[in-house]
């Protein structure tokens, strides 16, 4: 008891009546500043998500969040007696070193500016750029973070994505399917048009409307090249992709439509008549030859 | 048969209840204090499908119900998306021509239960396939249906799975109207039934131009011989009294679609 007695004493020579009121301004500026923000952040992520999209509802929470808790700070401060100004003066010069080493950065948050003002693409989308195709997991200040779908994380620079051509395969409703059919020379072109449009039809993922279409591409050099264009609804393009090829196979299997291999015919002088192929055996052929068959 | 099948059923343990409307082929039971139901239409099954038991390649789907017992209620109802009805028969109307037709189209069955209403399950008796109602770059996803847009249904084969729906078009413009795509949101309908078979009410479609949205309008009429006791089912979105729509938007003036690209 003596103790704690001493203790308590010796604490009130330091701390005078005006250094506790001064912890307790501050304690109460943090507990009341903290708990705020927390609750405009909640807020203004949950009205702009609303009202525009997930992520004008990030930034709008990161706008309120970041400079809530600069101002926080700057409170404390000024409480504490600390004066800003030469804090400011040295910022200057650090700043302008900072300008020099930042570069990049800053043309990053203006590229970032730029995305938002004209809205390319929104969370949730899948976007690809260059080689990478994923789903925007968020529109950041400085990148753009995308989630593949082997589950990699990729980070893109805001600047990359200005310089680049990106492609956003879930902007519109509805995509369409291209897929090349080919078949032999032989075929009835009319009896395979009419094939693969019933094919259409009976497709669950195909839609009715846009109207499939069957475009005669090309005359190639082993088969007639058939486009074969298909609409579905955009989260449905995978299962119809997957679907209408197989149903083509398993149909010009069923109906005798050969899809033919890459291959080259040679004649012998005359356009019309084949190679002469004879088939012998082992034992003629040295009979003839009059040499031992090689093995 | 087809008047059997509706209203309330009670599953007896271990016993499979069928029915069968239209293409589609339905076995109900009750077991382990589930429901189960397993559905196939015609063209997903190789064999006929017979009333014992569903083909092997059909899966039985269960529910747990809160009150543990086995019944359940069947009632018609209309599809869950709009139609975008196609004339197999071009009809011209007139500038100022006032018309009405019928349109006959598969019924959906709703299986729920009696006591809460809650819906167990909603197949088509008919299968139709989807279509885009809009542009490329906005619209909404649709079942796409025929009709012959006939304007007596007096001669016509009744169909047990069909609904008829009586539409008057008005040709309010000064241009012709071509009668042969129109998008339908039957999800504002009511069903009626009586001796003949399933009726909708009247709708009436205001056609004001290529340029303005149509009026649709759900008067409420209902049809002759059809009384509100013949109710049979609600409309699943509220009903508005006027609703502009883009009726005979046309579907599509892409140029990718005409140069395949």
């Amino acid at each position: 008891m003596g103790f704690l007695q001493d203790l308590f004493f010796n604490i009130n020579n330091y701390i005078t009546e005006e250094t506790l009121q001064l912890i307790f301004k501050l304690g109460l500026i943090v507990a009341i500043s903290l708990p705020l923000l927390f609750l405009l952040r909640g807020w203004a992520r949950r009205f702009f998500t609303k009202k525009y999209a997930p992520h004008y509802g990030m930034l709008a929470g990161k706008l309120v969040f970041y400079p809530g808790i600069l101002i926080m700070i700057f409170t404390i401060m000024s409480q504490l007696g600390i004066s800003l100004a030469p804090l400011l003066g040295a910022a200057g010069i650090v700043g302008v070193a900072l300008g020099f080493a930042s570069q990049t950065s800053v043309s990053n948050i203006i590229s970032g500016l730029f995305l938002i003002a004209e809205q390319p693409f929104k969370v949730d989308d899948i976007i690809t750029i260059n080689n990478t195709t994923g789903i925007v997991m968020s529109i950041d200040g400085l990148s753009v973070k995308l989630r593949t779908f082997d589950n990699q994380f990729v980070r893109i620079p805001n600047e990359m994505i200005i310089k680049t051509e990106v492609t956003n395969v879930t902007r519109f409703p509805i995509r369409r399917f291209n897929a090349r059919v080919s078949v032999a020379y032989k075929e009835d072109i009319g009896r395979v048009r009419q094939i693969l449009m019933d094919i259409a039809e009976k497709n669950e993922y195909a839609l009715s409307e846009p109207e499939p279409l069957i475009i005669f591409d090309a005359f190639g050099t082993s088969s007639i090249d058939l486009l074969f264009l298909v609409w579905a609804p955009v989260k449905e393009y995978i299962m119809l992709k997957n679907t209408i090829q197989e149903e083509v196979k398993a149909r010009f299997d069923e109906e005798g439509i050969e899809i033919p291999f890459p291959h080259v015919s040679i004649y012998a002088g005359s356009a019309s008549k084949a190679l002469p192929i004879e088939m012998k055996s082992a034992d003629q052929a040295e009979s003839e030859s009059g040499h031992s068959p090689q093995p | 048969m087809a008047r059997e099948i509706w209203g309330n059923v009670s599953l007896e343990d271990g016993k499979v209840h069928y029915f069968a409307m239209g293409e589609l082929h339905c076995w109900m039971k009750y077991h382990h204090e589930e429901i189960w139901i397993a559905h196939c239409h015609n063209h997903e099954v190789k064999q006929k499908p017979n009333s014992e038991a569903p083909p092997e390649e059909i899966e039985w789907q269960r529910w747990a119900t809160q009150n543990g017992k086995g019944h359940v209620n069947i009632l018609p109802v209309f599809p869950d998306l709009p139609l975008v009805v196609n004339s197999e028969y071009a009809l011209k109307i007139s500038p100022g021509t006032r018309i009405q037709i019928f349109c006959r189209f598969p019924i959906w069955v709703r299986i729920r239960l009696p006591e809460t209403t809650y819906t167990l399950i909603e197949m088509p008796t008919i299968k139709l396939s989807r279509t885009w109602f809009g542009t490329p770059t906005e619209g909404e996803l649709c079942y796409f249906a025929k009709t012959k847009a006939r304007r007596d249904l007096s001669n016509v084969d009744k169909r047990p799975n069909m609904v008829a729906c009586p539409i008057r078009v008005v040709n309010k413009s000064g241009d012709e109207l071509n009668f042969e795509h129109f998008c339908f949101r039957v999800e504002r309908l009511s069903m009626y039934r009586n001796e003949e078979g399933f009726w909708a009410d009247e709708t009436q479609i205001i056609y004001q131009g290529e340029d303005l949205n149509s009026d649709v309008i759900m008067t409420g009429n209902l049809p002759k011989g059809i009384t509100k006791k013949d109710l049979v089912s609600r409309p699943r979105k509220e009903i508005h009294k006027s609703l502009a729509t883009r009726t005979f938007k046309r579907f599509f003036e892409d140029t990718s679609l005409i140069f395949g690209r």
